[in-house]
C-alpha cells in the first residue's frame, strides 16, 4: 500500500513538477526572475483543494461527463498558455516579455490544480478511511520527493546548457509535454461520448508497455499512449505541429532582431 | 497507406445525448474496495456505457491501460464511464487508490 501511495503521488506530480523545473530555467535565461513561482504555487494548491473539495458536484455535471471536461479544458488551456510562452520567450528581453509572467503563474496554476486535486481526494478518502497518518505522509512525502527531483533534473539540464542551446531544449521539452496533454485532454473527450473514439491506428505495448515503470514516467511526462485512436494522433499532430510552428517564428523574429542589431 | 486512410477518415462528433438512446449500459459496483463483478461480458465492436456504482464511502479512481481510462468516483457516489467500440479481447482495470484489491476485466466477446 505504501509503494502504492508514492506511485500514485509521484504520477500525479511528475507532469507538473517538470514543467516547472522547465519553466524556472527558462525564467533564468529571460532573466524574469523566479518570483511568479510563489503565487503560482498558492493559486494552484487553492484550485487543488477547491476543485477536490468539489469534486463530488463537477462530477455529476454535464451528465456524469463534468470531470472530463473539466480535466480537458485545463489541459486545452495549458497547451495554449505553453505556446505562448515557447513563442514569447525569444523576444526576452523586450516589450512582449512582460506578459510571460502572467502566462508562467497561470499554467503553472492549472497544472497543478489538475494533478493536485486527484492528490487531495486520495488523501481526504485516506484520512476518511482511518489509515495510519503517518506511513501515508511519508509515502507521499516519497513520491514527492521523486517528483520534484524530476523537476529538479530538468532545471539543472537546460540552465547548464549555452543560452541558445537552452532555448531549443526548453522549447523542446514544452513542446512535447504540451502535445501530450492535448492527446490526454482528447482522451477525456472520447471517454466522455463527446467526440467518437475512431479506430486504434497501432499498439505499441509489445515494444513499450503501458503499465511499465518507463511506459507510465512517460504517459505522466508525455502523455504516452501505446493504443492511441485516430482522432487522437491527429490532435496530437496539429498541437505539435502549432507549437514547433511557434518556437520557429520565435527563432527567426530573434535572429532577424539580432541581425539588425549588428547592422545598426 | 492502411494508416493514411485511417487518419483521413476524420471521426464524426457526436451528440453525447444523441448518442446514449443505442449505447448498451452495464453496471460495476464497488464495495468494500472490490469490483463486482469482477469480469464483466461486453459486446464487441459496440460502443458500451459503464456506470461504475461506489458503495463505499471512500473514493476509488477506475484505471485501465488497456481502455485508455481514468476517473475518480467520489464515496457513495456514481459516475458513467464510455468505451469502445472494442476488439474481441481482455481489458483489465483497477482501482487506483486500492491497487492491491480492486481488480477486474472487461471480457469483450
Amino acid at each position: 500500500m505504501l509503494l502504492d501511495i508514492v506511485v500514485i503521488v509521484l504520477r500525479e506530480t511528475l507532469e507538473a513538477s517538470v514543467v516547472i523545473g522547465v519553466l524556472l530555467s527558462l525564467s533564468r535565461h529571460s532573466r524574469i526572475g523566479f518570483g511568479w513561482l510563489f503565487p503560482a504555487l498558492a493559486m494552484g494548491i487553492a484550485g487543488a483543494w477547491l476543485y477536490g473539495a468539489n469534486l463530488a458536484v463537477i462530477s455529476e455535471a454535464f451528465d456524469y461527463t463534468g470531470q472530463e471536461l473539466l480535466n480537458a479544458g485545463l489541459q486545452y488551456l495549458i497547451y495554449l498558455q505553453l505556446l505562448l510562452i515557447v513563442l514569447l520567450q525569444y523576444f526576452c528581453p523586450g516589450p512582449a516579455c512582460a506578459s510571460l509572467r502572467p502566462l508562467l503563474v497561470l499554467s503553472v496554476a492549472c497544472a497543478v490544480s489538475r494533478e493536485g486535486s486527484e492528490i487531495f481526494v486520495f488523501y481526504a478518502g485516506y484520512l476518511q478511511g482511518g489509515g495510519n497518518l503517518a506511513s501515508v505522509f511519508t509515502s507521499g512525502f516519497m513520491g514527492l520527493a521523486v517528483g520534484m527531483s524530476a523537476g529538479a533534473i530538468a532545471y539543472y539540464v537546460c540552465v547548464s546548457l549555452e543560452p541558445r542551446a537552452a532555448r531549443r531544449a526548453q522549447s523542446l521539452l514544452l513542446i512535447l509535454i504540451a502535445a501530450g496533454m492535448t492527446l490526454q485532454a482528447t482522451g477525456l473527450l472520447i471517454q466522455s461520448d463527446w467526440i467518437s473514439a475512431g479506430r486504434v491506428l497501432w499498439d505499441s505495448d509489445p515494444l513499450l508497455e503501458e503499465r511499465s515503470i518507463v511506459g507510465q514516467l512517460l504517459y505522466a511526462v508525455f502523455g504516452y499512449e501505446s493504443t492511441p485512436t485516430s482522432v487522437e494522433v491527429i490532435v496530437y499532430c496539429l498541437a505539435l505541429s502549432a507549437m514547433t510552428l511557434a518556437a520557429l517564428v520565435g527563432s527567426s523574429s530573434r535572429r532577424r532582431g539580432g541581425a539588425s542589431e549588428v547592422m545598426a | 497507406m492502411k494508416y493514411l486512410r485511417q487518419l483521413i477518415s476524420l471521426p464524426v462528433l457526436l451528440c453525447a445525448a444523441g448518442a446514449l438512446a443505442e449505447t448498451p449500459t452495464f453496471e460495476i459496483v464497488i464495495e468494500n474496495h472490490l469490483f463486482y463483478p469482477a469480469e464483466l461480458e461486453v459486446p464487441a465492436d459496440t460502443k458500451v456505457r459503464l456506470v461504475v456504482i461506489n458503495r463505499d464511502d471512500t473514493p476509488e479512481e477506475f484505471e485501465s491501460y488497456e481502455l485508455n481510462r481514468e476517473k475518480v468516483v467520489m464515496g457513495g457516489r456514481k459516475t458513467v464511464i464510455y468505451i469502445g467500440p472494442l476488439d474481441a479481447g481482455v481489458y483489465p482495470y483497477f482501482g487506483e487508490f486500492n491497487m492491491s484489491t480492486a481488480q477486474g476485466k472487461i471480457i469483450v466477446k
